[in-house]
Protein backbone atom coordinates (compact mmCIF):
# COMPACT_ATOMS: atom_id res chain seq x y z
CA UNK A 1 0.00 0.00 0.00
CA UNK A 2 1.17 3.55 -0.68
CA UNK A 3 0.27 5.94 2.20
CA UNK A 4 1.39 9.77 1.74
CA UNK A 5 1.52 11.96 4.79
CA UNK A 6 1.58 15.83 4.24
CA UNK A 7 3.23 17.57 7.19
CA UNK A 8 5.92 16.48 9.53
CA UNK A 9 4.83 17.47 12.76
CA UNK A 10 2.84 16.05 15.46
CA UNK A 11 0.10 14.37 14.20
CA UNK A 12 2.20 12.99 11.05
CA UNK A 13 4.74 11.55 13.40
CA UNK A 14 2.35 9.61 15.65
CA UNK A 15 0.66 7.97 11.95
CA UNK A 16 4.20 7.13 10.96
CA UNK A 17 4.94 5.24 14.74
CA UNK A 18 1.56 3.56 14.74
CA UNK A 19 2.16 2.20 11.41
CA UNK A 20 5.31 0.97 11.40
CA UNK A 21 4.47 -0.93 14.66
CA UNK A 22 2.22 -2.98 12.99
CA UNK A 23 3.25 -2.70 8.91
CA UNK A 24 6.66 -2.81 7.44
CA UNK A 25 5.69 -3.50 4.00
CA UNK A 26 3.63 -0.28 3.69
CA UNK A 27 5.41 2.50 1.34
CA UNK A 28 5.29 5.79 2.84
CA UNK A 29 5.61 9.20 1.63
CA UNK A 30 5.52 12.54 4.03
CA UNK A 31 5.85 15.81 2.68
CA UNK A 32 6.99 18.81 4.67
CA UNK A 33 7.17 22.20 3.30
CA UNK A 34 9.62 23.03 6.37
CA UNK A 35 13.19 22.11 6.30
CA UNK A 36 13.94 21.93 10.12
CA UNK A 37 12.11 18.21 10.38
CA UNK A 38 11.07 17.15 13.56
CA UNK A 39 11.29 19.64 15.70
CA UNK A 40 8.75 20.30 18.39
CA UNK A 41 6.80 23.08 18.05
CA UNK A 42 5.81 23.25 21.98
CA UNK A 43 9.30 23.68 23.01
CA UNK A 44 10.06 26.85 20.44
CA UNK A 45 9.28 29.45 23.80
CA UNK A 46 11.64 27.69 25.93
CA UNK A 47 14.02 27.80 22.93
CA UNK A 48 13.56 31.37 22.38
CA UNK A 49 14.67 31.97 25.99
CA UNK A 50 17.61 29.70 25.55
CA UNK A 51 16.05 27.66 28.48
CA UNK A 52 16.54 25.11 25.62
CA UNK A 53 19.34 24.58 23.59
CA UNK A 54 18.40 24.18 19.75
CA UNK A 55 18.94 20.30 19.16
CA UNK A 56 16.68 20.23 22.52
CA UNK A 57 13.77 21.10 20.44
CA UNK A 58 14.04 17.91 18.54
CA UNK A 59 11.94 15.24 20.05
CA UNK A 60 13.22 11.96 18.30
CA UNK A 61 15.83 10.68 17.29
CA UNK A 62 17.84 12.81 14.16
CA UNK A 63 17.72 9.15 12.28
CA UNK A 64 13.93 8.99 12.92
CA UNK A 65 13.02 8.88 9.20
CA UNK A 66 15.44 6.50 7.88
CA UNK A 67 14.56 4.03 10.88
CA UNK A 68 10.96 4.12 10.09
CA UNK A 69 11.80 3.56 6.46
CA UNK A 70 9.73 7.09 5.10
CA UNK A 71 10.87 8.86 2.43
CA UNK A 72 10.78 12.60 3.41
CA UNK A 73 10.54 15.40 1.11
CA UNK A 74 11.58 18.78 2.96
CA UNK A 75 10.89 21.94 1.58
CA UNK A 76 8.05 20.41 -0.31
CA UNK A 77 4.89 21.66 -0.65
CA UNK A 78 1.83 20.35 -1.75
CA UNK A 79 0.03 22.78 -3.54
CA UNK A 80 -2.93 20.49 -5.38
CA UNK A 81 -4.91 17.34 -4.41
CA UNK A 82 -6.82 15.36 -6.89
CA UNK A 83 -9.16 13.20 -5.10
CA UNK A 84 -10.20 11.08 -7.76
CA UNK A 85 -6.55 10.16 -9.49
CA UNK A 86 -5.79 9.66 -5.72
CA UNK A 87 -2.33 12.28 -6.17
CA UNK A 88 -1.09 15.14 -4.72
CA UNK A 89 1.30 17.72 -6.75
CA UNK A 90 3.94 19.68 -5.04
CA UNK A 91 5.54 22.80 -5.71
CA UNK A 92 8.57 21.35 -7.30
CA UNK A 93 6.51 19.96 -9.92
CA UNK A 94 6.69 16.47 -8.10
CA UNK A 95 3.34 14.10 -8.30
CA UNK A 96 2.66 11.54 -5.50
CA UNK A 97 0.13 8.61 -5.74
CA UNK A 98 -1.38 7.47 -3.03
CA UNK A 99 -3.86 4.70 -1.75
CA UNK A 100 -4.38 6.15 1.42
CA UNK A 101 -3.32 10.36 2.38
CA UNK A 102 -3.19 11.79 5.66
CA UNK A 103 -3.71 15.36 5.64
CA UNK A 104 -1.54 16.39 8.99
CA UNK A 105 -1.07 20.39 7.76
CA UNK A 106 -1.40 22.07 11.38
CA UNK A 107 -2.60 25.38 11.65
CA UNK A 108 -1.32 28.74 10.54
CA UNK A 109 -0.78 31.72 13.15
CA UNK A 110 -3.75 34.22 12.56
CA UNK A 111 -2.67 37.90 11.74
CA UNK A 112 -4.88 40.88 11.93
CA UNK A 113 -5.50 42.90 9.06
CA UNK A 114 -4.94 46.27 10.95
CA UNK A 115 -0.67 44.94 12.00
CA UNK A 116 1.29 45.67 8.75
CA UNK A 117 3.07 42.35 7.50
CA UNK A 118 6.56 42.51 7.01
CA UNK A 119 7.88 45.33 9.60
CA UNK A 120 10.98 44.65 10.75
CA UNK A 121 10.00 43.52 14.78
CA UNK A 122 6.77 42.25 13.93
CA UNK A 123 6.71 38.42 14.20
CA UNK A 124 4.09 35.54 14.42
CA UNK A 125 5.68 32.27 16.91
CA UNK A 126 4.44 29.47 14.88
CA UNK A 127 7.89 27.85 13.39
CA UNK A 128 11.15 27.66 13.96
CA UNK A 129 11.91 30.28 11.38
CA UNK A 130 9.70 32.72 13.24
CA UNK A 131 11.82 31.76 16.43
CA UNK A 132 15.00 32.60 14.58
CA UNK A 133 13.70 35.52 13.59
CA UNK A 134 12.53 36.60 16.97
CA UNK A 135 15.85 35.92 18.72
CA UNK A 136 17.09 38.33 16.13
CA UNK A 137 15.03 40.96 16.99
CA UNK A 138 15.23 40.46 20.58
CA UNK A 139 19.28 41.02 20.54
CA UNK A 140 18.46 44.95 19.74
CA UNK A 141 14.98 45.56 21.53
CA UNK A 142 14.66 46.44 25.07
CA UNK A 143 10.75 46.54 25.50
CA UNK A 144 8.26 44.03 23.71
CA UNK A 145 4.63 44.21 23.36
CA UNK A 146 2.52 40.72 22.99
CA UNK A 147 -0.85 40.94 21.41
CA UNK A 148 -3.00 38.06 22.67
CA UNK A 149 -3.61 36.67 25.89
CA UNK A 150 -3.74 32.69 24.89
CA UNK A 151 -1.73 30.11 25.27
CA UNK A 152 0.94 31.13 22.70
CA UNK A 153 0.98 34.61 23.90
CA UNK A 154 1.46 33.82 27.71
CA UNK A 155 4.53 31.29 26.74
CA UNK A 156 5.66 33.97 24.73
CA UNK A 157 5.12 36.76 27.00
CA UNK A 158 7.14 34.89 29.89
CA UNK A 159 9.60 33.55 27.42
CA UNK A 160 10.75 37.57 26.55
CA UNK A 161 10.76 38.46 29.84
CA UNK A 162 12.95 36.05 30.52
CA UNK A 163 15.40 37.41 27.93
CA UNK A 164 15.46 40.66 29.77
CA UNK A 165 13.10 42.58 27.79
CA UNK A 166 10.56 44.90 29.54
CA UNK A 167 7.31 42.61 28.40
CA UNK A 168 3.55 43.75 28.47
CA UNK A 169 0.76 41.77 26.80
CA UNK A 170 -2.51 43.16 25.37
CA UNK A 171 -5.65 41.14 25.83
CA UNK A 172 -9.02 42.20 24.24
CA UNK A 173 -10.89 40.11 26.99
CA UNK A 174 -11.41 40.70 30.74
CA UNK A 175 -8.42 38.04 31.22
CA UNK A 176 -5.95 36.06 30.11
CA UNK A 177 -5.81 32.07 29.06
CA UNK A 178 -9.47 32.92 28.23
CA UNK A 179 -10.01 29.42 26.74
CA UNK A 180 -8.60 27.62 29.19
CA UNK A 181 -9.26 29.18 32.69
CA UNK A 182 -11.74 31.68 34.26
CA UNK A 183 -11.88 34.51 35.85
CA UNK A 184 -10.51 33.80 39.35
CA UNK A 185 -7.48 31.50 38.26
CA UNK A 186 -7.26 34.64 35.68
CA UNK A 187 -6.64 36.77 38.61
CA UNK A 188 -3.87 34.63 40.37
CA UNK A 189 -1.96 33.96 36.93
CA UNK A 190 -2.11 38.37 36.18
CA UNK A 191 -0.65 38.28 39.78
CA UNK A 192 2.49 36.14 39.43
CA UNK A 193 2.63 37.63 35.79
CA UNK A 194 2.81 40.97 37.52
CA UNK A 195 5.77 39.63 40.35
CA UNK A 196 7.85 39.10 37.20
CA UNK A 197 7.36 42.61 35.88
CA UNK A 198 5.05 41.66 32.97
CA UNK A 199 1.75 44.07 32.74
CA UNK A 200 -1.26 42.72 31.02
CA UNK A 201 -3.46 45.49 29.54
CA UNK A 202 -7.52 43.98 29.74
CA UNK A 203 -10.01 44.77 27.19
CA UNK A 204 -7.74 46.47 24.57
CA UNK A 205 -6.69 46.33 21.71
CA UNK A 206 -3.63 47.87 19.30
CA UNK A 207 -5.26 49.94 16.96
CA UNK A 208 -1.88 51.58 15.85
CA UNK A 209 1.81 50.22 14.84
CA UNK A 210 4.48 53.18 14.47
CA UNK A 211 7.39 52.51 12.93
CA UNK A 212 10.58 54.53 11.71
CA UNK A 213 11.24 53.44 8.15
CA UNK A 214 10.07 50.09 8.06
CA UNK A 215 11.35 49.57 11.83
CA UNK A 216 8.94 48.99 14.28
CA UNK A 217 8.72 51.63 17.28
CA UNK A 218 5.72 51.43 18.95
CA UNK A 219 1.85 50.56 19.32
CA UNK A 220 -0.60 52.64 20.12
CA UNK A 221 -4.06 50.71 21.94
CA UNK A 222 -8.04 51.60 21.68
CA UNK A 223 -7.51 53.07 25.34
CA UNK A 224 -5.15 55.86 24.30
CA UNK A 225 -1.84 54.12 25.36
CA UNK A 226 1.39 54.39 23.13
CA UNK A 227 3.75 51.53 24.06
CA UNK A 228 6.99 52.54 22.84
CA UNK A 229 8.58 48.67 22.04
CA UNK A 230 10.95 47.29 19.52
CA UNK A 231 9.70 43.81 19.63
CA UNK A 232 5.94 42.68 18.67
CA UNK A 233 4.76 39.15 18.35
CA UNK A 234 1.27 38.30 17.03
CA UNK A 235 -0.75 35.70 18.55
CA UNK A 236 -4.36 35.84 18.20
CA UNK A 237 -4.73 32.27 18.19
CA UNK A 238 -4.71 30.00 14.90
CA UNK A 239 -6.63 28.69 12.17
CA UNK A 240 -6.80 25.59 10.32
CA UNK A 241 -4.64 25.11 7.27
CA UNK A 242 -6.73 23.71 5.01
CA UNK A 243 -5.63 25.42 1.93
CA UNK A 244 -4.99 22.04 0.61
CA UNK A 245 -8.53 20.51 0.32
CA UNK A 246 -9.88 24.65 -1.03
CA UNK A 247 -10.58 22.67 -4.74
CA UNK A 248 -12.03 19.08 -3.13
CA UNK A 249 -15.47 18.34 -2.27
CA UNK A 250 -14.10 16.82 0.99
CA UNK A 251 -16.36 18.44 3.25
CA UNK A 252 -15.13 21.36 6.20
CA UNK A 253 -16.60 23.74 8.76
CA UNK A 254 -13.45 25.02 10.60
CA UNK A 255 -11.11 22.60 10.35
CA UNK A 256 -11.64 19.45 8.13
CA UNK A 257 -14.84 17.41 9.16
CA UNK A 258 -13.50 13.79 10.46
CA UNK A 259 -15.68 10.53 11.63
CA UNK A 260 -14.46 8.44 14.72
CA UNK A 261 -11.74 7.19 12.53
CA UNK A 262 -10.47 10.20 11.41
CA UNK A 263 -11.33 10.12 7.81
CA UNK A 264 -12.06 12.73 5.87
CA UNK A 265 -15.70 12.69 3.87
CA UNK A 266 -13.70 10.56 1.32
CA UNK A 267 -12.88 7.46 2.15
CA UNK A 268 -9.43 7.01 1.50
CA UNK A 269 -8.21 10.52 3.25
CA UNK A 270 -7.75 10.99 6.57
CA UNK A 271 -6.75 14.12 8.42
CA UNK A 272 -5.76 14.55 12.31
CA UNK A 273 -4.07 17.21 14.43
CA UNK A 274 -4.80 21.03 13.88
CA UNK A 275 -6.49 20.84 10.50
CA UNK A 276 -8.91 18.44 11.66
CA UNK A 277 -12.37 18.86 13.75
CA UNK A 278 -13.66 16.01 16.12
CA UNK A 279 -15.64 15.60 18.50
CA UNK A 280 -15.06 17.09 21.53
CA UNK A 281 -16.28 15.18 24.75
CA UNK A 282 -17.30 17.91 27.00
CA UNK A 283 -18.99 20.16 24.98
CA UNK A 284 -21.00 17.24 22.46
CA UNK A 285 -19.99 19.27 19.46
CA UNK A 286 -17.47 19.28 17.07
CA UNK A 287 -14.37 21.27 16.90
CA UNK A 288 -10.47 21.74 16.46
CA UNK A 289 -8.70 21.25 19.39
CA UNK A 290 -5.07 22.83 17.91
CA UNK A 291 -3.34 21.06 20.71
CA UNK A 292 -0.59 18.77 20.59
CA UNK A 293 -1.68 16.15 23.25
CA UNK A 294 -4.80 15.99 21.22
CA UNK A 295 -2.69 16.24 17.40
CA UNK A 296 -0.48 12.98 18.80
CA UNK A 297 -3.09 10.74 19.60
CA UNK A 298 -5.03 11.75 16.29
CA UNK A 299 -2.49 11.28 14.38
CA UNK A 300 -2.05 7.65 16.16
CA UNK A 301 -5.34 6.79 15.32
CA UNK A 302 -5.27 8.30 11.53
CA UNK A 303 -2.58 5.77 11.34
CA UNK A 304 -4.11 2.60 12.45
CA UNK A 305 -7.19 3.44 10.73
CA UNK A 306 -5.48 3.85 7.44
CA UNK A 307 -3.67 0.33 8.21
CA UNK A 308 -6.98 -1.36 8.36
CA UNK A 309 -6.52 -1.87 12.61
CA UNK A 310 -9.70 0.19 13.36
CA UNK A 311 -9.65 2.07 16.44
CA UNK A 312 -11.89 4.63 17.10
CA UNK A 313 -11.30 8.01 18.93
CA UNK A 314 -13.43 8.72 21.97
CA UNK A 315 -13.05 12.11 21.07
CA UNK A 316 -10.80 14.93 22.42
CA UNK A 317 -11.20 16.40 25.53
CA UNK A 318 -9.11 20.35 25.55
CA UNK A 319 -6.63 20.61 27.90
CA UNK A 320 -3.14 22.78 28.93
CA UNK A 321 -0.89 22.52 31.20
CA UNK A 322 1.31 25.19 31.93
CA UNK A 323 3.66 26.91 34.49
CA UNK A 324 3.26 30.63 35.26
CA UNK A 325 6.27 32.26 37.52
CA UNK A 326 6.85 28.27 39.37
CA UNK A 327 3.00 28.13 39.58
CA UNK A 328 1.55 24.74 37.68
CA UNK A 329 -1.94 25.22 36.05
CA UNK A 330 -3.86 22.72 34.27
CA UNK A 331 -7.02 22.91 32.69
CA UNK A 332 -9.69 20.92 30.56
CA UNK A 333 -13.06 20.83 28.51
CA UNK A 334 -15.57 23.77 29.98
CA UNK A 335 -14.14 25.79 32.33
CA UNK A 336 -16.38 28.78 31.61
CA UNK A 337 -20.20 27.31 31.91
CA UNK A 338 -23.26 29.07 30.14
CA UNK A 339 -25.65 30.13 33.02
CA UNK A 340 -28.83 28.05 32.97
CA UNK A 341 -28.01 25.32 31.20
CA UNK A 342 -27.58 22.79 34.37
CA UNK A 343 -23.96 23.28 34.71
CA UNK A 344 -22.85 22.93 38.45
CA UNK A 345 -19.59 23.85 40.01
CA UNK A 346 -17.11 22.55 42.91
CA UNK A 347 -14.68 25.18 43.87
CA UNK A 348 -11.85 25.37 46.64
CA UNK A 349 -9.41 27.85 47.16
CA UNK A 350 -6.75 28.51 49.33
CA UNK A 351 -5.50 32.33 48.12
CA UNK A 352 -2.55 32.06 50.31
CA UNK A 353 -1.39 28.94 49.46
CA UNK A 354 -1.78 29.79 46.04
CA UNK A 355 -4.37 26.69 45.12
CA UNK A 356 -7.42 27.04 43.23
CA UNK A 357 -9.66 23.82 41.86
CA UNK A 358 -12.45 24.04 40.35
CA UNK A 359 -14.80 21.07 39.16
CA UNK A 360 -17.49 21.81 36.35
CA UNK A 361 -20.61 19.06 36.52
CA UNK A 362 -23.22 18.31 34.02
CA UNK A 363 -25.75 15.29 34.95
CA UNK A 364 -23.15 14.09 37.85
CA UNK A 365 -20.28 13.96 34.68
CA UNK A 366 -17.30 15.87 35.07
CA UNK A 367 -17.30 18.46 31.92
CA UNK A 368 -14.54 20.86 33.25
CA UNK A 369 -11.67 21.49 35.37
CA UNK A 370 -8.92 23.96 36.47
CA UNK A 371 -6.42 22.86 38.48
CA UNK A 372 -3.77 25.85 40.20
CA UNK A 373 -1.01 25.08 42.13
CA UNK A 374 -1.40 21.68 43.09
CA UNK A 375 -1.91 19.43 40.44
CA UNK A 376 -1.39 15.83 41.74
CA UNK A 377 -3.60 13.56 39.63
CA UNK A 378 -4.66 15.39 37.08
CA UNK A 379 -4.54 12.66 35.08
CA UNK A 380 -6.88 10.39 37.45
CA UNK A 381 -9.77 13.32 36.62
CA UNK A 382 -9.38 13.23 32.90
CA UNK A 383 -9.86 9.69 33.46
CA UNK A 384 -13.47 10.69 34.61
CA UNK A 385 -14.19 12.73 32.22
CA UNK A 386 -13.01 10.23 29.39
CA UNK A 387 -15.01 7.67 30.89
CA UNK A 388 -18.13 9.77 30.79
CA UNK A 389 -18.02 8.53 34.83
CA UNK A 390 -20.94 9.44 36.83
CA UNK A 391 -19.01 10.70 39.89
CA UNK A 392 -22.43 11.83 42.06
CA UNK A 393 -20.64 8.82 45.23
CA UNK A 394 -17.71 11.15 45.76
CA UNK A 395 -18.12 14.25 44.05
CA UNK A 396 -17.33 16.12 47.59
CA UNK A 397 -14.03 14.11 47.40
CA UNK A 398 -12.81 15.39 43.73
CA UNK A 399 -11.20 18.73 45.10
CA UNK A 400 -9.43 17.38 47.79
CA UNK A 401 -5.72 17.06 47.62
CA UNK A 402 -6.51 12.98 49.06
CA UNK A 403 -8.60 12.51 45.89
CA UNK A 404 -6.63 10.01 43.87
CA UNK A 405 -6.76 6.52 41.99
CA UNK A 406 -7.21 4.95 45.57
CA UNK A 407 -11.01 7.12 45.39
CA UNK A 408 -11.75 5.22 42.17
CA UNK A 409 -10.54 1.93 43.54
CA UNK A 410 -13.22 2.41 46.72
CA UNK A 411 -16.22 3.92 44.54
CA UNK A 412 -16.75 3.19 41.13
CA UNK A 413 -14.17 0.55 40.66
CA UNK A 414 -10.73 0.47 39.18
CA UNK A 415 -10.86 2.36 35.48
CA UNK A 416 -10.31 -0.06 32.61
CA UNK A 417 -6.81 -0.70 33.08
CA UNK A 418 -6.53 -3.01 30.04
CA UNK A 419 -7.01 -0.15 28.13
CA UNK A 420 -3.70 1.52 28.62
CA UNK A 421 -1.91 -1.97 28.51
CA UNK A 422 -3.35 -3.45 25.15
CA UNK A 423 -2.75 -1.43 22.16
CA UNK B 1 7.89 -8.34 32.07
CA UNK B 2 8.27 -7.46 36.46
CA UNK B 3 5.34 -5.42 37.58
CA UNK B 4 5.33 -4.46 41.36
CA UNK B 5 1.49 -5.22 42.32
CA UNK B 6 0.39 -4.14 45.73
CA UNK B 7 -2.05 -6.50 47.54
CA UNK B 8 -4.47 -4.96 49.12
CA UNK B 9 -5.33 -6.63 52.05
CA UNK B 10 -2.01 -6.17 53.11
CA UNK B 11 -1.64 -2.45 52.94
CA UNK B 12 -1.66 -1.03 56.20
CA UNK B 13 -0.85 2.49 54.67
CA UNK B 14 2.56 2.68 56.57
CA UNK B 15 4.49 4.47 54.12
CA UNK B 16 7.32 2.78 54.76
CA UNK B 17 7.37 2.12 50.76
CA UNK B 18 7.19 6.12 50.19
CA UNK B 19 10.34 6.46 52.57
CA UNK B 20 12.13 3.56 51.39
CA UNK B 21 11.77 5.08 47.47
CA UNK B 22 12.30 8.92 48.53
CA UNK B 23 15.72 7.21 50.12
CA UNK B 24 16.90 5.20 47.21
CA UNK B 25 16.20 7.84 44.98
CA UNK B 26 18.01 10.47 47.02
CA UNK B 27 21.96 11.82 46.35
CA UNK B 28 23.26 9.66 49.50
CA UNK B 29 20.65 6.50 49.61
CA UNK B 30 21.37 6.47 53.90
CA UNK B 31 18.36 7.87 55.69
CA UNK B 32 19.89 10.20 57.95
CA UNK B 33 21.76 11.86 55.37
CA UNK B 34 19.01 11.79 52.75
CA UNK B 35 16.68 13.82 55.11
CA UNK B 36 19.29 17.05 55.44
CA UNK B 37 20.23 17.05 51.83
CA UNK B 38 19.70 20.63 49.80
CA UNK B 39 17.74 19.05 47.48
CA UNK B 40 14.79 17.43 49.01
CA UNK B 41 14.45 13.83 48.03
CA UNK B 42 10.82 12.68 46.67
CA UNK B 43 8.97 9.32 46.53
CA UNK B 44 7.93 8.06 43.40
CA UNK B 45 5.45 6.01 45.03
CA UNK B 46 2.00 7.08 47.28
CA UNK B 47 -0.25 5.56 49.54
CA UNK B 48 -3.48 6.68 48.78
CA UNK B 49 -6.55 6.22 50.54
CA UNK B 50 -9.72 3.27 49.10
CA UNK B 51 -12.41 5.07 51.53
CA UNK B 52 -11.57 8.09 52.54
CA UNK B 53 -10.33 7.12 55.58
CA UNK B 54 -7.10 5.26 56.16
CA UNK B 55 -8.69 2.16 56.65
CA UNK B 56 -7.84 0.56 53.34
CA UNK B 57 -5.27 1.90 51.35
CA UNK B 58 -3.18 0.86 48.25
CA UNK B 59 0.16 1.72 47.59
CA UNK B 60 0.49 3.29 44.12
CA UNK B 61 3.59 4.06 41.29
CA UNK B 62 4.20 4.31 37.68
CA UNK B 63 2.20 0.96 35.75
CA UNK B 64 4.35 0.96 32.98
CA UNK B 65 1.67 0.89 30.57
CA UNK B 66 2.13 -1.15 27.25
CA UNK B 67 0.78 2.16 25.15
CA UNK B 68 1.91 4.74 27.53
CA UNK B 69 -0.51 8.11 27.22
CA UNK B 70 2.63 10.24 29.10
CA UNK B 71 4.75 9.41 26.15
CA UNK B 72 1.92 10.66 23.81
CA UNK B 73 1.69 13.65 25.63
CA UNK B 74 5.02 14.50 26.17
CA UNK B 75 6.19 17.87 24.21
CA UNK B 76 10.03 16.79 24.55
CA UNK B 77 10.02 13.32 23.52
CA UNK B 78 11.65 12.84 26.97
CA UNK B 79 9.20 9.65 27.78
CA UNK B 80 9.51 6.08 26.24
CA UNK B 81 8.61 3.11 26.51
CA UNK B 82 12.04 0.02 26.36
CA UNK B 83 10.70 -2.86 24.74
CA UNK B 84 13.15 -4.99 26.57
CA UNK B 85 11.92 -4.81 29.72
CA UNK B 86 8.30 -3.26 29.01
CA UNK B 87 9.77 -0.08 31.28
CA UNK B 88 8.49 3.36 30.22
CA UNK B 89 11.02 5.50 30.68
CA UNK B 90 11.88 9.11 31.31
CA UNK B 91 15.04 11.31 30.24
CA UNK B 92 15.81 13.57 32.65
CA UNK B 93 17.54 16.04 30.29
CA UNK B 94 14.81 16.52 28.52
CA UNK B 95 11.99 17.30 30.54
CA UNK B 96 11.19 21.24 30.37
CA UNK B 97 8.29 21.00 33.87
CA UNK B 98 5.49 21.90 31.47
CA UNK B 99 3.78 18.69 33.12
CA UNK B 100 1.92 17.55 30.23
CA UNK B 101 2.77 13.67 31.51
CA UNK B 102 0.84 14.76 34.67
CA UNK B 103 -2.23 16.16 32.79
CA UNK B 104 -2.93 12.74 31.38
CA UNK B 105 -1.37 9.37 33.40
CA UNK B 106 -4.97 8.33 34.63
CA UNK B 107 -3.37 7.15 37.41
CA UNK B 108 -1.59 9.84 38.77
CA UNK B 109 1.81 8.44 39.05
CA UNK B 110 3.75 10.93 37.71
CA UNK B 111 5.06 13.19 40.72
CA UNK B 112 6.05 16.88 40.38
CA UNK B 113 9.44 16.93 41.51
CA UNK B 114 9.83 20.96 42.86
CA UNK B 115 13.31 20.78 44.01
CA UNK B 116 14.65 19.33 40.73
CA UNK B 117 11.82 21.23 39.17
CA UNK B 118 11.23 18.05 36.64
CA UNK B 119 9.11 15.33 36.61
CA UNK B 120 9.82 11.74 38.09
CA UNK B 121 8.25 8.42 38.25
CA UNK B 122 8.90 5.04 39.25
CA UNK B 123 12.02 3.62 37.73
CA UNK B 124 12.10 0.53 39.04
CA UNK B 125 15.10 1.19 40.70
CA UNK B 126 17.39 0.42 38.18
CA UNK B 127 20.46 -1.43 39.49
CA UNK B 128 18.19 -3.65 41.77
CA UNK B 129 16.98 -7.06 41.58
CA UNK B 130 14.61 -5.55 43.74
CA UNK B 131 12.48 -2.48 43.74
CA UNK B 132 13.42 -0.88 46.64
CA UNK B 133 9.97 -0.10 47.69
CA UNK B 134 8.62 -3.66 47.83
CA UNK B 135 12.02 -4.73 49.89
CA UNK B 136 10.86 -2.46 53.02
CA UNK B 137 7.15 -3.21 52.98
CA UNK B 138 6.84 -4.37 55.60
CA UNK B 139 3.53 -6.96 55.50
CA UNK B 140 4.81 -8.10 52.26
CA UNK B 141 1.54 -6.14 50.39
CA UNK B 142 4.36 -5.08 47.27
CA UNK B 143 5.58 -7.68 45.50
CA UNK B 144 7.61 -7.59 42.15
CA UNK B 145 6.44 -9.99 39.98
CA UNK B 146 6.34 -11.32 36.32
CA UNK B 147 3.51 -9.81 34.78
CA UNK B 148 0.90 -12.43 32.87
CA UNK B 149 -1.90 -10.28 32.16
CA UNK B 150 -4.81 -8.06 32.60
CA UNK B 151 -8.08 -8.82 33.68
CA UNK B 152 -11.30 -8.14 31.85
CA UNK B 153 -12.38 -5.26 34.49
CA UNK B 154 -9.05 -3.88 34.64
CA UNK B 155 -6.13 -4.52 36.79
CA UNK B 156 -8.01 -5.12 40.31
CA UNK B 157 -8.57 -8.77 40.92
CA UNK B 158 -10.29 -9.72 43.79
CA UNK B 159 -10.54 -13.46 44.93
CA UNK B 160 -13.22 -14.39 47.59
CA UNK B 161 -12.66 -13.99 51.13
CA UNK B 162 -12.63 -17.83 51.89
CA UNK B 163 -9.56 -18.42 49.75
CA UNK B 164 -6.55 -18.45 52.23
CA UNK B 165 -4.43 -15.78 49.91
CA UNK B 166 -7.71 -13.27 49.32
CA UNK B 167 -5.79 -10.42 47.41
CA UNK B 168 -7.18 -6.79 46.12
CA UNK B 169 -4.44 -7.05 43.53
CA UNK B 170 -3.79 -3.58 41.26
CA UNK B 171 -1.24 -4.46 38.94
C1 LIG C 1 4.80 28.38 20.49
C2 LIG C 1 3.78 27.28 20.59
C3 LIG C 1 3.58 26.66 21.81
C4 LIG C 1 2.65 25.63 21.93
N1 LIG C 1 2.49 25.05 23.13
C5 LIG C 1 1.59 24.04 23.27
C6 LIG C 1 1.43 23.38 24.51
O1 LIG C 1 2.08 23.69 25.50
N2 LIG C 1 0.52 22.38 24.59
C7 LIG C 1 -0.21 21.99 23.52
O2 LIG C 1 -1.02 21.07 23.64
N3 LIG C 1 -0.06 22.59 22.33
C8 LIG C 1 0.80 23.60 22.18
N4 LIG C 1 0.96 24.21 20.96
C9 LIG C 1 0.14 23.73 19.84
C10 LIG C 1 0.81 22.52 19.15
O3 LIG C 1 2.11 22.83 18.79
C11 LIG C 1 0.00 22.09 17.95
O4 LIG C 1 -1.28 21.70 18.38
C12 LIG C 1 0.64 20.92 17.20
O5 LIG C 1 1.90 21.26 16.73
C13 LIG C 1 -0.25 20.46 16.05
O6 LIG C 1 0.41 19.46 15.33
P1 LIG C 1 0.02 19.13 13.84
O7 LIG C 1 0.89 17.97 13.45
O8 LIG C 1 -1.43 18.99 13.71
O9 LIG C 1 0.38 20.42 12.98
P2 LIG C 1 1.60 21.43 12.94
O10 LIG C 1 2.47 21.29 14.12
O11 LIG C 1 1.03 22.76 12.65
O12 LIG C 1 2.44 20.93 11.68
C14 LIG C 1 1.94 20.91 10.39
C15 LIG C 1 3.11 20.85 9.44
O13 LIG C 1 2.65 20.67 8.11
C16 LIG C 1 3.35 21.56 7.26
N5 LIG C 1 2.51 21.83 6.09
C17 LIG C 1 1.35 22.55 6.07
N6 LIG C 1 0.84 22.58 4.81
C18 LIG C 1 1.68 21.86 4.04
C19 LIG C 1 1.68 21.54 2.65
N7 LIG C 1 0.71 21.94 1.84
N8 LIG C 1 2.70 20.79 2.18
C20 LIG C 1 3.70 20.36 3.00
N9 LIG C 1 3.73 20.64 4.31
C21 LIG C 1 2.74 21.38 4.84
C22 LIG C 1 3.57 22.77 8.13
O14 LIG C 1 4.58 23.59 7.65
C23 LIG C 1 3.95 22.11 9.44
O15 LIG C 1 5.30 21.80 9.49
C24 LIG C 1 1.89 25.23 20.80
C25 LIG C 1 2.09 25.85 19.58
C26 LIG C 1 3.03 26.87 19.45
C27 LIG C 1 3.23 27.52 18.13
Amino acid sequence: MKILIIGASAAGTAAIESIRRYDQESSIVQLSDERHQLYSRCLLSYYLSDSIPREGLQYRDPGFHSQMRVELHEGTRAVHLDTDRQCVTCDDGSVHEFDKLLIATGSLAKFPAYIPQGMEGVNVLRTLDDVEMIRTNVRRARRAVVLGGGLIGMKAAVALNECGLVTSVVVRSSRVLSQMIDQEASHFVTERLGASSIEVFFKTDITEVESRGNTLEAVRTDSGQRIPCELLVVAKGVQPNTDLIADTDIRKRWGIETNAHMQTSRENIYAAGDVAETFDITTGRHAVSALWTCAVQQGHLAGLNMIGRGKAYDGAVLMNSLSIGGIPLISYGVTNPPEGEGYQVITREQGRAGVYKKIVLKEHRIRGIILLGRIDNAGVLLSLIQRREDVSSFEDRLVSDQFGYGTLVGSVGAPDLARYHNP
Amino acid sequence: MKRVICRMDRCLGCRACELACAVEHSESRTLVTAVREAVKPRARIRVEAVDGGLHRTLALQCRQCEEPVCAQACISGGIRRDERTGDVLMDPGRCVACWSCIMVCPFGAIMRHEGLHRAVKCDHCPGRDIPACVEACPTGALVFVEFTAVTPHGLTEQRPHSQAERSDRIV
